[in-house]
């Protein structure tokens, strides 16, 4: 096990370099120069070229790429990603507490949707063909297909507005927490539980079930092993399902004004604030590769079979 | 295994009842707006940096919680932090005399001392504030005793005392808060002389004002003013509803968080009332006349475009009948701006005959004009948070379709909108003149700044003149001379149609119906909250 | 084909048919469909309700909602679809030749794949708009440059079951060229692969696309698009609630009908794809995978 944890790190690493490269990059590419746009974001009206030579000197533009590159990434490390180019406030003041609401948001979200899954994917399986299987499909169906800022909106119009219940926006009390994690829950449980359900119904199938009735044990028994096989399928998914959250919680942030990673990055965008953009694209794929990292080792550990497949 | 998926199950639960924990760290303020003491305004972004020696931050903001030395008002300058002064024969020298026994949030005394050091702060970072000539011209500030300064000025500047009222940069913030003894490296606290003091800021999410029970104009009545951040539109409006809010205003880059169907809406609700000032600002589209690759560089463009605009539509439909349509940069209300200036109205045949004459031609109806296989596209830029403006936007992009124009609309944040202007990235955007205390003089002293208009003026064919009578009418001592200068500035910008004109803009304000005292400044970037009380 | 006949047995598989059908022609012909120029202004209808004339009403420019929503079906549905046909072209030239080569071709393929594959899509899709600046055309490339990857490895799970087959081993022991193997006994043994493969994410990239307009980062004015048209409704969701309907419901219906023939093509094509992508490639691997294409809007 040890050895396979060591390899697959190993694997890994190239990868959040090539990253890292991609994402530095990319700064490059922007149509802006990067001393330029930090003196604007000063507010300096007149810039002279003494000015300009002095801020790229200042932001170590005149050495080659590779020792930038190489500069960068060793403030990186550090949670040094520079300053905003348009709040002048460093990058990392920005992004850190809106990435921790986001974090948030994701956790709370998967934990539902592991509990809405496993719920109705094993009511589902248990009773395949059955009204509740096809009344619980239909509808998860008709709601995956559902646009979830519209979602958002319709839930936004009736409990907040109609009812009076919850708050319409912001991250202030507990209360915020529930649209949208309804919405997020709705959007991908829909997926999840689809997975489950047939998970369960293929070990249903399978050669050891069909043992254990012939040895006569308890039908109870029977599925708690189902069960207890079909949740490796599900811990393994909602692994990889956190990170893709993390990383699409942009729509229903921006809906529900969370101060989350999702509204920060749309914002950037349309201020083309590269340096934060820069930032999150490099904060969350390196996120996204040590989940996959992590959520592949939980997987060896619960099946052998893959450990000596690497 | 199942061990292992027990333990995993059980981490991941106690990681969640930790997370909800810490969340509900910050839980306070779910309770509405307590709408008889506090005022809870909305706004589309975060106060930002207040930093008053800096342009980041939240102007309304600051307008609070910092003082100037004299006020512009309706009358003229009047005193503020200084009680009287007076100016030498030559004009160079300002004599001030400071009221006693003013002390900033922290209470360290304001006195002589400390104008001296936050002015001296602001010079040191001279090259930021070059669009404000004032600071080009201050030589020395000196202290004649504990409530006396002088600033002397290497020529005579007579908006002297105008920028001096400005909301930044030359008011004053405790020594006490200065880092490496100055401004320009931050600061470390906002203690400033203002009725109302920060007390809390959540980044993005809101911020506090408390009333400073020891303002030297007596405690404001409203004790408790909070900025929330919201979303400008639907988000604004629930919020309001729900009494989250009580409060919304035009902010401080022209644009309302809601049209004004929607405070119609509220008005007639009966809870809320809507007060407007009188007009303050011209809201126009900014041309980039230097731009040479772009069709936007040539004159007869921008006038086709400038007829191609229906603004009595824009003024009845998507304002109500709330602003004016305007047909030149100042109303004819502002200083030196009463000049004789050729009227060009919504008249789409005259655009299609002088872009006919320019050389632009087209092929079939419902195309778009060329010149020299070059077509004529164009590019405007509005504020993605104001809803007037994009409607506006879009109008504009329908009629001018109809004269074989191409126009492409694209939403961005104000600050990227900024960075446009001043790297002259863009064909056209919209904008505002400054306001009553700064129009003319501040608007037209930007014509050649870099930060504001300097490529919008840049391609005009006389702009060598322009700018040196600019130069001239800011240090002219005559009068008349001055008026005669103002009148050949505003001709020839309007000959050029560099600034097209669309509606005379105003401050709005929706407030609780009790809500008494509201008033306004001269300038579209403040508001008098210290007047305001709940009756 | 005999497969697909099962398909026509089921009465909401033909409605569903029948619904993208008539959506389609709508969007091919919405200048003969539509009753309005979509572009068409009249200030003075601005938030009109709906009439004889203009079915839907009219919007915050007086423009006939019922012309713009048929306009939309083009960038909302059919550009979608030619994204989706790209990045599935381009996957499937990938899949084939790594599943077909096997070895260091594969190798090599397989690890770019990865790469692209190990950045979360939602955020780089982002990042690309953010790089080239908001736009319906850059959001279409910022798509086909983070899917291709995804339908690459499921196609090539796939393809690597034909290329073991008994008569492609034959057309190479009679000396075919790789090429010719390839076109003639790969692609089309594949293809059911392939559509039932494209046809599952069609549906929730419809509902991706809208959402990124909906956010005012996809296609500008004055072109009309189902995520911008709820995006402009929402400036006024609460005072006229009616106008989120139209949009929001025409989504929902075209993207169910998308979802609900997807499945009832797999099902009638290959019960089992996705069972056996499971097999041989190991869990992990075919979850991402299945997981990255449904990711929701």
């Amino acid at each position: 096990m040890g050895s396979y944890i060591i390899k697959r790190l190993m694997l890994s690493i190239p990868l959040v370099l090539i990253i890292s490269f991609v994402t530095f990059a990319f700064i490059h590419l922007s149509p802006m120069d990067p001393a330029e746009v930090v003196l604007h974001s000063q507010g300096i009206p007149t810039i002279t070229d003494e000015l300009l030579a002095q801020t790229r000197a200042k932001l170590g533009m005149d050495q080659p790429f590779l020792t930038r590159y190489l500069n960068w990434v060793a403030s990186c490390l550090q949670l040094d990603f520079g300053d905003s180019y348009i709040t002048g406030k460093p990058v990392w003041s920005m992004l850190g507490p809106a990435f921790l609401h986001t974090v948030k948001l994701t956790l709370i979200s998967s934990f539902a949707i592991v509990a809405l899954s496993i719920v109705l994917g094993v009511a589902c399986a248990l009773n395949a063909g059955k009204w509740v299987d096809k009344s619980v499909r239909g509808v998860s169906f008709f709601l995956t297909s559902m646009p979830s800022y519209w979602l958002a909106a319709l839930l936004i119009w009736y409990f907040s507005v109609k009812l009076d219940l919850l708050p319409t926006s912001g991250m202030e009390s507990y209360k915020s927490y529930i649209l949208p994690v309804v919405v997020i829950t709705i959007s991908y449980a829909g997926i999840y539980f689809r997975i489950i359900r047939s998970s369960m119904l293929s070990n249903m199938n399978e050669d050891y079930v069909l043992y254990a009735r012939a040895c006569g044990l308890p039908e109870k028994k029977i599925t708690m092993h189902i069960l207890r096989n079909s949740l490796q399928v599900a811990i393994s998914v909602f692994c990889m399902a956190i990170p893709i959250i993390l990383g699409s919680t942009v729509v229903v942030e921006n809906i529900f004004a969370w101060p989350g990673l999702g509204t920060l990055s749309v914002k950037s965008i349309l201020s083309r604030d590269f340096p934060i953009i820069q930032a999150y694209v490099l904060v969350l794929a390196v996120v996204f590769i040590l989940f996959n990292t992590v959520s592949d080792i939980i997987n060896a550990a619960l099946k052998p079979k893959i450990r000596d497949g690497l | 295994m199942t061990r292992n998926m027990g333990f995993l199950l059980k981490t991941f639960m106690v990681s969640i009842v930790l997370l909800v924990g810490c969340s509900n760290g910050d839980t306070e303020k779910t309770k509405s707006a307590d709408t008889g003491k506090e005022i809870v305004y909305a706004t589309s972004k975060d106060i930002n940096d207040m930093n008053p020696h800096f342009y980041s931050g939240s102007m309304p903001a600051q307008g609070m919680v910092y003082e100037s030395l004299v006020e512009n008002t309706e009358e003229g300058i009047k005193p503020s932090l200084a009680e009287s002064w007076e100016v030498s024969e030559d004009g160079k020298v300002y004599t001030f005399h400071l009221r006693k026994n003013v002390t900033f949030h922290d209470g360290e005394l304001f006195n002589a001392e400390a104008v001296k050091k936050n002015i001296e702060a602001v010079q040191s970072n001279a090259s930021k504030h070059s669009w404000i000539k004032l600071s080009t011209k201050i030589v020395a500030c000196n202290v004649l005793d504990e409530y006396t300064v002088e600033l002397v000025l290497s020529e005579p500047y007579y908006p002297t005392l105008v920028e001096l009222s400005m909301t930044r940069p030359y008011v004053f913030i405790s020594p006490k808060n200065f880092v490496n003894g100055g401004t320009k490296d931050g600061v470390n606290g906002y203690n400033g002389t203002g009725p109302y003091k920060l007390t809390e800021h959540k980044v993005d999410q809101y911020a506090v004002f408390e009333a400073n029970e020891n303002y030297w104009g007596g405690a404001p009545k409203v004790k408790k003013i909070t900025a929330k951040v919201l979303p400008a539109g639907e988000t604004t409006f629930l919020a309001l509803q729900k009494g989250e809010v009580n409060f919304v205003f035009t902010d401080d880059r022209g644009a309302n968080s809601l049209d004004v169907e929607a405070m119609n809406q509220f008005v007639e609700s009966g809870e809320h009332q809507m007060i407007q000032s009188q007009p303050m600002n011209t809201g126009i589209v900014v041309a980039n006349s230097s731009k040479s690759e772009s069709p936007v560089h040539e004159k007869a463009v921008r006038e086709a475009f400038w007829h191609a605009i229906d603004r009595e539509t824009i003024s009845k439909q998507i304002f109500e009948g709330t602003e004016q349509a305007a047909y030149t940069l100042f109303s004819s209300n502002v200083n030196y701006a009463n000049v004789e200036l050729e009227k060009r109205g919504y008249d789409l045949e005259k655009a299609k005959k002088i872009l006919e004459e320019a050389g632009w031609v087209i092929g079939n109806a419902g195309e778009f004009r060329t010149k020299n296989g070059k077509p004529l596209a164009m590019k405007l830029y509005y504020d993605v948070n104001s809803s007037t403006q994009k409607t506006q936007a879009e109008l504009i992009q329908n009629t001018v379709k109809r004269i074989g124009v191409q126009l492409e609309i694209i939403g961005e944040e104000s600050s990227s909108i900024a960075n446009r202007r001043s790297t002259g990235d863009y064909d056209l955007l919209f904008n505002q003149t400054w306001g009553l205390a700064y129009d003319p003089q501040s608007t037209i002293a930007a014509f050649t700044s870099k930060s504001s208009y300097y490529h919008t003026t840049r391609g005009i064919a006389q702009a060598d003149e322009l700018y040196k009578k600019i130069e001239d009418v800011m240090v002219s001592t005559n009068e008349e001379h001055r008026k005669s200068l103002y009148a050949d500035i505003l001709t020839i910008v309007h000959k050029e149609a560099v600034f097209i004109p669309i509606t005379n803009g105003r401050v709005t304000i929706l407030a609780p119906k009790n809500l008494q005292g509201i008033s306004f400044k001269q300038t579209q970037f403040e508001l008098p909250f210290e007047r305001m009380y709940f009756e | 084909m005999k497969r697909l006949q099962n398909v026509w047995k089921d009465k909401v598989a033909v409605l569903s048919l029948s619904i993208i059908t008539v959506t389609t022609m709508a969007g091919i012909f919405a200048p003969f469909v539509a009753p309005h120029d979509p572009a068409e202004v009249h200030m003075e209808l601005r938030f009109a309700s709906a009439s004889w004339e203009y079915l839907l009403g009219n919007d915050h420019l007086g423009r006939c909602v019922l012309s713009r929503l048929i306009y939309a079906i083009r960038p909302s549905m059919l550009w979608v679809f030619v994204a989706l046909l790209l990045s599935v072209f381009i996957g499937s030239i990938v899949g084939v030749l790594a599943g077909y080569f096997r070895g260091k071709t594969d190798a090599f393929l397989m690890r770019v794949c990865d790469v692209v594959l190990s950045f979360p899509g939602y955020v780089m899709i982002l990042a690309i708009i953010g790089i080239l600046g908001v736009g319906f055309e850059n959001l279409i490339i910022a798509f086909v440059l983070m899917k291709w990857a995804w339908f690459a490895r499921i196609i090539r799970t796939s393809v690597m079951q034909y290329t073991e087959s008994d008569y492609v081993k034959f057309a190479k022991a009679i000396g075919s060229s790789n090429m010719a193997i390839m076109i003639r006994h790969i692609v089309p043994v594949a293809l059911p692969d392939i559509a039932v493969i494209s046809s599952s994410s069609f549906g929730s990239m419809i509902l991706q696309i809208s959402g990124f307009s909906f956010l005012g980062l996809g296609i500008q004015a004055p072109e009309a698009e189902w995520g911008m048209m709820l995006n402009e409704a929402r400036d006024v969701m609460f005072s006229r609630p009616e106008f989120m309907l139209a949009p929001g419901l025409t989504i929902v219906i075209v993207v169910s009908a998308i979802n609900y023939l997807s499945d009832a093509l797999q099902v009638a094509l290959d019960p089992k794809l996705m069972t056996s992508t499971y097999k041989q490639q190991g869990l992990e691997a075919a979850s991402t995978v299945k997981l990255e294409g449904k990711g929701v809007a």
